[in-house]
């Protein structure tokens, strides 16, 4: 029988919760990928969405606040034959974590981010996170935000991610095909996916989504793949997806927006150098020899320390 | 009493070759059979700013340095205005003659601070306030002054097209050696070991060497004995940052991470350029394994240090043993991942080189006041192992053990270092294999249900991992499956069996691997110390000695879980208690009133950021014993 990677916690966010069709979608693409548990390594922050890794029976971590992606990255390096899933709040990744952010766009390790993207930091009772729009006065402020809202996949296509998607959680199977998409792609691909806080966001609420989501697919003129290995092909579909990634109010896109398989991973990189890095990664690499003893000698690696006679 | 012990001072602008100087002078030292061990102190600076060596030379092996030096070597204008006091009537002043004129006011590259100082002196003294008055105080000191000009000497070696600066370490070097009495083919020997396969540069180099020392031929006002040559062995050269890099890919380091500070980033860089390797597998595997022909060590620069822990302690629960080296600021921004890895108890190594705070404080100068931080950093409360390490050659070995200890305890390891260590120069020999043990954890069997944290006797659960186990980790508390839960019961539990690894640890590691007691069983004096301060105080105890003064060392390694039993028992007998370290509030001694009850009065301290020398530390216990002072700060360095 297929593993269906529930746990049997009792999931304790609140009814109506968008983070409930992530974690269904997450577990469906899981499921779907037909790898055995432990060839993953899922990831959160913290705060609700942050819970995540403990409903979903595969090896988790439930790392700090703002601190997912590098807990993600040291996995992935580690063992680069693992699937690698992070999930964190918006406030997580795009605040306290938005370094991480960054710097992950210009590395590119081959790992999957989930931005849950509700505008508010629930846990903490519903103050402004970094994609709720200035002026807005959602149930937990005192007043209205006096802060500008980013652009989560402008941010993420400036930095150099090389898969940049959106999707609506609770709309679970486009959201699990998505997820299917990042996970497959070798690099870092990072999915916007808005997620409605049914207690504290009342602006950004499950109805006020349906009614302006569209999907980009169902166009079939949409190609946000690049195609060739040319600064010109992937400046062509970096235009087309930052221009994309403006429209927001009444109609707001769902989909792929940007996919570049032509960067190399940090893995990749790294095995320019190391070349066995995938067939012995550091998680599997003898550290003792047969006799019971190091493998690594001074004479065959500091030869440039030695003073002869 | 060794024939040779030759202290000597090279000074000159950061960028100059400072570094190529010292080392082609320890290496030529090392062909010619001489032991010798050096520091390096430097400004927060890329170029221009003073930096200088100071080394030391003997037949004996040498760990400590030592003012006034036999021999200062001044390569800039301002290394005679600020090296003034470190000479005496011992001492060979060499400058370059054609700055003697340079007024104090020119030297742009001196602070003001700085300048005021000696120009007290100078004033007080009646002296001049240029070189030559500098020259002058030295030369009341006793001090012989040996005017070079650096210009003629490179234009008469390499003719008139090549910068006389670019030469002037390497003939600082040589004049240095030539009056040292060093015959010249050592100092070649040493021109080739540090330049290597750079042909073109060797020969310019041994043209400068050469006039170098036909140079202190023709000039007769010194007196100089040709050293006997010895018997040389292979040795390495090494610094601090070096051996824990070696230590740390020996001991099996797999992913490296960091991000650059001084002085931490030196091993990093260091294991950058030494990453990649042909591992000796043993027989069988070596002819199989084609694959693992060469192995690799993943060196990664994060985008802060938060990531650099983060990154490690994941990596860390895959099975790889992954490090990270940072310095204090870096180390402040680790705080609340540390308490992560405590709280899921994570083999993770942090090597923590201490340099002068609080805040930027003295970002390239020496300190020891990190030690209470360390043991205390992040919130709450939890298992943590503090090992310190004082010289390059137990570093090598401390280096491997601190992973061991991770490992087997399954907790963070902070092993704690100081900028003098980091930056100091050891000769070391090459290793034993045969007595290196690596040690790793408790693994079982895998279960349906692997219990990540299950509550055992001693604490320790078998090791769950990435790619292995079905595991969960969380900062929250949690259950023996790594669930998060409030459930008090399971807190208490989980509380004791965490903080009752601290008692298996005390437990487990070996006596002498947690504190020594170096020295004589009856001593006279003790001194309490840790960390770079060992050599120093090691070199003064054979001084006390000869004067029929017995001495002995309380050298604590394991700062935390504090063996308290030990440094107890050692202490107890002492006579006159001193406690020395590079620090204001004399930290380690707290940790001993803390945890063994025991009050020490005494105190030699230093926190100017300048390396601890001998002539200080003999003083200050000459001020404890003598005349009955009970702190006593060290000042000396420039």
């Amino acid at each position: 029988m297929a593993h269906n990677y529930r746990t049997d916690l009792w999931v304790d966010w609140c009814p109506g919760c968008g983070d409930f069709g992530i974690l269904a979608a997450l577990q469906q693409s899981m499921t779907e990928m037909n790898k055995k548990p432990e060839d993953f390594a899922i990831f959160s922050g913290i705060g609700c969405s942050a819970k995540t890794p403990h409903y979903i029976n595969a090896p988790g971590m439930h790392t700090l606040h703002g601190r997912v992606i590098p807990f993600a990255s040291g996995v992935k390096l580690a063992n680069p034959n693992l699937t690698v899933i992070a999930d964190g709040g918006d406030g997580d990744l795009l605040s306290i974590g938005a370094g991480h952010f960054v710097a992950a766009g210009r590395r590119n390790v081959d790992m999957t981010i989930i931005i849950h993207n509700n505008g508010v930091y629930g846990l903490t009772k519903g103050q402004a996170s970094p994609t709720l729009a200035r002026g807005e006065k959602t149930k937990g402020l005192q007043r209205p935000n006096i802060l500008d809202s980013l652009n989560p996949v402008a941010l993420a296509l400036t930095v150099g991610y090389t898969f940049v998607a959106r999707a609506f959680s609770f709309d679970v199977k486009n959201t699990k095909d998505i997820i299917m998409k990042a996970v497959k792609h070798r690099g870092t691909s990072v999915i916007d996916l808005l997620q409605p806080c049914p207690t504290y966001n009342d602006i950004n609420t499950k109805e006020w989504y349906e009614q302006r989501v569209y999907y980009l697919d169902k166009d079939p003129s949409w190609d946000p793949v690049v195609k060739e290995a040319t600064s010109e092909a992937s400046e062509q579909k970096y235009l087309q997806a930052i221009q994309k990634s403006l429209e927001w109010g009444d109609k707001i896109p769902l989909g792929v927006l940007y996919q570049n398989d032509f960067v190399p991973s940090f893995g990749d990189r790294i095995a320019d150098h190391i070349s066995n890095y995938f067939e012995v990664p550091p998680a599997l690499s003898p550290i003792i020899n047969s006799e019971g003893q190091p493998v690594a000698r001074m004479e065959k690696i500091f030869t440039d320390r030695l003073i002869k006679k | 009493m060794p024939l040779v012990d030759i202290d000597l001072i090279i000074g000159g602008p950061q960028g100059g070759g400072i570094d190529s100087a010292a080392q082609i002078v320890i290496r030529a030292f090392s062909i010619a059979g001489y032991e010798a061990f050096g520091i390096r102190e430097y400004y927060s600076n890329i170029k221009g700013r003073h930096s200088y060596f100071h080394v030391r030379v003997k037949e004996t092996p040498v760990r400590s340095l030592r003012y006034p030096v036999d021999l200062l070597v001044c390569l800039d204008a301002e290394s005679p205005f600020v090296h003034m006091e470190d000479v005496s009537d011992k001492t060979i002043v060499l400058y370059d003659e054609d700055l003697g004129n340079t007024k104090i006011e020119q030297v742009l590259t001196m602070e003001s601070e700085t300048k005021k100082h000696v120009l007290g002196k100078l004033k007080e003294g009646g002296f001049g306030t240029t070189i030559a008055g500098a020259i002058d105080f030295m030369k009341k000191r006793g001090a012989v002054p040996y005017p070079v000009s650096f210009r003629n000497l490179v234009v008469g070696a390499l003719g008139p097209n090549k910068p006389p600066a670019r030469y002037a370490n390497t003939l600082g070097a040589s004049l240095a050696m030539a009056l040292m009495g060093l015959p010249a083919e050592f100092t070649s020997g040493g021109i080739v070991s540090v330049f290597g396969k750079k042909k073109e540069v060797v020969e310019e180099n041994e043209k400068i060497v050469k006039s170098g020392y036909e140079f202190v031929k023709t000039r007769n006002n010194v007196n100089i004995k040709e050293l006997p040559v010895r018997e040389a062995k292979e040795r390495y050269i090494l610094t601090g940052n070096e051996a824990i890099g070696i230590g740390k890919v020996i001991g099996g380091l797999k992913l490296q991470t960091y991000y650059p500070i001084t002085p931490a980033a030196d091993e990093s860089f260091f294991l950058e350029g030494h990453d990649y390797f042909e591992p000796v597998m043993g027989e069988d595997i070596d002819k199989e394994n084609e694959v693992l022909k060469n192995t690799g060590v993943v060196v990664v620069q994060a985008e802060d240090e938060i990531a650099a822990i983060a990154m490690a302690i994941s990596g860390a629960m895959t099975g790889t043993r992954t490090a990270t080296g940072t310095s204090g600021p870096g180390f402040s921004l680790m705080a609340e991942a540390l308490g992560y890895a405590g709280i899921n108890e994570v083999p993770v190594v942090v090597t923590l080189y201490q340099r002068g705070g609080p805040s930027t404080g003295l970002p390239t100068r020496n300190s020891q006041a990190d030690l209470l931080f360390a043991i205390n950093a992040g919130h709450g409360e939890f298992a943590r192992i503090v090992y310190s390490s004082g010289d390059v050659p137990e570093a090598i070995d401390d280096a491997i053990r601190v992973f061991n200890y991770a490992e087997k305890f399954q907790v963070p390891v902070i092993h704690i270092l100081d900028k003098n260590f980091a930056n100091s120069f050891f000769l070391v020999d090459p290793l034993d294999y045969s007595k290196i043990k690596i040690e790793r954890w408790k693994l079982s069997e895998n279960t349906e249900n692997f219990e990540r944290f299950k509550l055992t006797e001693d604490g320790i659960s078998p090791m769950g991992m990435f790619g292995k186990n079905i595991i969960w980790l969380t900062g929250d508390e949690h259950s023996e499956l790594g669930h998060i839960t409030e459930d008090p019961e399971t807190r208490d539990a989980m509380m004791v069996k965490r903080m009752g690894k601290l008692n298996t640890i005390l437990r487990e590691i070996p006596e002498d691997e947690q504190v020594e007691l170096i020295g004589d069983k009856n001593a006279d004096v003790t001194l309490l110390s840790w960390g770079s301060n060992k050599g120093v105080i090691l070199s003064v105890f054979e001084k006390l000695r000869t004067e029929g003064v017995k001495a002995n060392l309380v050298y604590v390694k394991l700062m935390n879980p504090f063996p308290s039993r030990l440094v107890s028992k050692y202490l107890s007998n002492a006579k006159v208690l001193i406690d020395l370290e590079n620090n204001y509030t004399a930290q380690l001694a707290t940790l001993v009133k803390q945890n063994c009850g025991i009050e020490v009065k005494n105190f030699i301290l230093k926190y100017n950021g300048r390396h601890t020398t001998d002539d200080e530390v003999y003083e200050g216990i000459k001020r404890v014993l003598d005349k009955k002072e009970n702190r006593v700060v060290m000042v000396r360095g420039a």
